[in-house]
């Protein structure tokens, strides 16, 4: 499913004619698509789309847990290797509960087989961009919802990822601690450079975080608009130009739960 | 009674003054559960109308449901001095009733056989994935026997404590009782023709051929075959299968075959104990209820039993924690949605696992048959 595309090529991610049905015992569900776009490196791309449209589909899609029907995705390795590297956040977080923050955030870079000494390093300094250096031997369900979502963040970060997936991953969280959380996301991001496509139901995340929008339309997820996101840092939200973005959005939102 | 007057119960007959109205069902309804017992008793109901000019329809159709309930219940009904407007609304209620309810058609043998045939294609496409599993899970093991530093050790020997040292008081008790009791039984009927001699050897046989290693198949896929469905698959719900795949691992290797390596490393040495316990409480039962000393029990048990009797049980238990271990990981794998799903997974992974074992000592029997002296026919 990945190819290797050339070094000096700004692609980050090209997704091509995707779709995906799910066959069960109850009959098909047409999930996804077909779907088709293309992303470029350090671009902050959001999926929005309403419950059930196939967004958690297309991301799983793209990070290989799910085969495609037809289509195909190609990211880019650029760290050299011959697979690239995939974060994932998930809704949940999926921290692993029988390990510490420091194990968490470890485990993946011995996956990438990376020395003890450096494999330190590296999640020590991510634990301390994080503000979680204090949490390095606590277990996950010591720690509150949000502070489990940031150490997933974390520990997909510390993997360098060529691509970062993130499936709603403030979406079970209180409104104050989920907008502490995007504005650190934010943040981060301008200094890590990372190519990252989320995906929320949510227009004001969308419209705080993004660089630019899809929606999705109802099952199968197709895509019915793509509006770039040109608001200046930092985004404020109670901003004319945010509220405006916001309106519109909504406007082709209420417009897919009506039809 | 909401109506007074309108409906009069007296001996067996129910009679309608005036006309009955829609809004006023309840009252009707009231009325019919007030005299509901005496009717019942009379077991003949006569629904009067001689009185009445009509009957309002939805006021009919409750009056009709609530004679048909007692027509069920044994009730003969009729209906007397009815208008011609109301018996044509009886009519009508009656054939509506008796036009089949498209939602609860009765099966037709069609049907039945197309169900039959859904459910034998969807159990072989679930053995064709566990079998697809076995393969993954074999693949990785093999791997892992060239690598055996990459193999996660501390997971073997953490599920060899629990799937294998936690078991052994339950496995070591329930053997032993088995035994008692198949010695006492063999024993007592034996006496009866003057064998009691030949009891050590039936038990010998019994226990180090089937029993033993039944058995604790049996225990160890209700308690381990179910716990590692469940631990998979309560990872699965909470994405953590997931995560790990995205991040590169090989679930196979990470998951299943540290289970595997532990129940192959422990369930030879469980069949051991069970045939040890088992063989024991035939010599108790022996020596307590039949007068058979220790020693005869010993000795009688040492000429029947050959080494490849017991080695050939510990065989057995090695394909029997394969089955256990792929087969509990598989459902736990298979998990989607909630946790509900996890408690169906556990159960499904329980019933094919022993399921499985038996057909595979059904199979392996037909070789034991043909590679133990003096079986063979």
């Amino acid at each position: 499913m990945f190819s290797e595309v050339k070094k000096d090529d700004m692609t980050a991610l090209k997704v091509i004619n995707l779709s995906k049905t799910y066959r069960e015992s109850t009959g098909e569900v047409h999930a996804l698509g077909p779907v088709s776009f293309e992303m470029e490196t350090g671009e902050f791309l959001c999926f929005l789309g309403p419950t059930g449209c196939g967004k958690t589909t297309l991301l799983r899609t793209i990070a290989g847990l799910e085969k495609p029907d037809t289509g195909k995705v190609i990211i880019p390795s650029r760290s050299g290797g011959e697979e690239p590297v995939i974060g994932y956040v998930f809704q949940q977080g999926a921290l692993f509960p029988w390990m510490s923050i420091f194990a968490n955030l470890e485990f993946p870079l011995k996956a990438k087989k990376i020395v003890k000494d450096s494999r330190r390093e590296k999640v020590e300094s991510m634990l301390e961009m994080m503000g979680l250096s204090s949490f390095a031997s606590s277990y996950p369900h010591q720690l509150s919802g949000g502070m489990q979502q940031r150490a997933a963040l974390a520990r997909s970060l510390v993997m360098e990822p060529d691509l970062l997936l993130m499936d709603e991953p403030f979406s079970s969280l209180d409104t104050r601690t989920s907008q502490k959380l995007q504005e650190n996301l934010r943040d981060l991001l301008k200094k890590a450079s990372t190519t990252v496509l989320f995906v929320t139901h949510n227009i004001e995340e969308a419209v705080y975080l993004a660089g630019e929008i899809i929606v999705l339309g109802h099952r199968p997820g197709r895509i019915v608009r793509r509006e770039t996101i040109d608001l200046s840092d930092p985004r404020s939200r109670v901003s004319e130009s945010f509220t405006e973005y916001l309106v519109s959005l909504r406007k082709t939102f209420e417009s897919l739960v009506s039809d | 009674m909401a109506n007074p007057g309108k409906l009069i119960y007296s001996g067996f007959t129910l009679s309608v003054h005036g006309v009955l109205e829609d809004n006023e069902i309840d009252s009707i309804r009231e009325f019919i559960d007030e005299h509901k017992r005496s009717i019942y008793d009379a077991g003949k109901l006569v629904l009067d109308f001689s009185d009445s000019p009509g009957i309002e329809s939805v006021a009919a159709a409750v009056l009709y449901g609530s004679c048909k309930r007692f027509i069920c219940a044994g009730v003969k009904v009729r209906r007397n001095g009815a208008s011609a407007v109301i018996e044509k609304l009886f009519e009508t209620l009656a054939k509506f009733d008796s036009m089949p309810d498209p939602q609860k058609k009765r099966l037709s043998i069609r049907d039945y056989f197309e169900n039959i045939g859904e459910n034998v294609y969807e159990l072989g496409k679930t053995l064709y994935a566990l079998g697809h599993f076995f393969g993954e899970t074999i693949y990785a093991f093999t791997g892992m026997l060239l690598h055996p530093l990459k193999v996660r050790w501390a997971m073997v020997f953490y599920y060899m404590e629990e799937s294998g040292y936690k078991a052994i008081p339950i496995i070591a008790v329930l053997t032993w009782l088995l035994g008692v009791v198949l010695g006492y039984q063999a024993g007592f009927q034996m006496r009866e023709f003057g064998a009691e001699t030949f009891m050590p050897a039936m038990i010998g046989y019994m226990v180090t051929w089937e029993i033993g290693p039944m058995l604790t198949a049996v225990l160890v896929a209700g308690r381990s075959g179910s716990a590692y469905a469940a631990e998979i698959g309560t990872m699965q719900v909470r994405e953590e299968v997931d995560a790990l795949r995205v991040m590169g691992f090989d679930v196979f290797s990470y998951l299943v075959t540290p289970k595997m390596i532990a129940l192959l490393c422990v369930m030879p040495f469980l069949v051991l104990l069970a045939n040890f316990a088992g063989v024991f409480g035939g010599l108790l039962a022996g020596s307590l209820f039949l007068n058979l000393p220790a020693s005869t029990f010993i000795s009688q048990l040492g000429k029947a039993l050959i080494p490849l009797d017991v080695l050939w049980g510990m065989l057995k238990s090695l394909i029997y924690a394969v089955i256990i271990a792929n087969t509990g990981s598989f459902m736990g794998m298979r998990v989607r949605g909630g946790a509900s799903a996890v408690g169906k997974a556990t159960t499904a992974a329980v019933v094919l696992s022993i399921f499985m074992v038996i057909i595979a000592d059904a199979l392996l029997s037909l070789v034991f048959v043909h590679i133990r002296p003096g079986l063979s026919m």
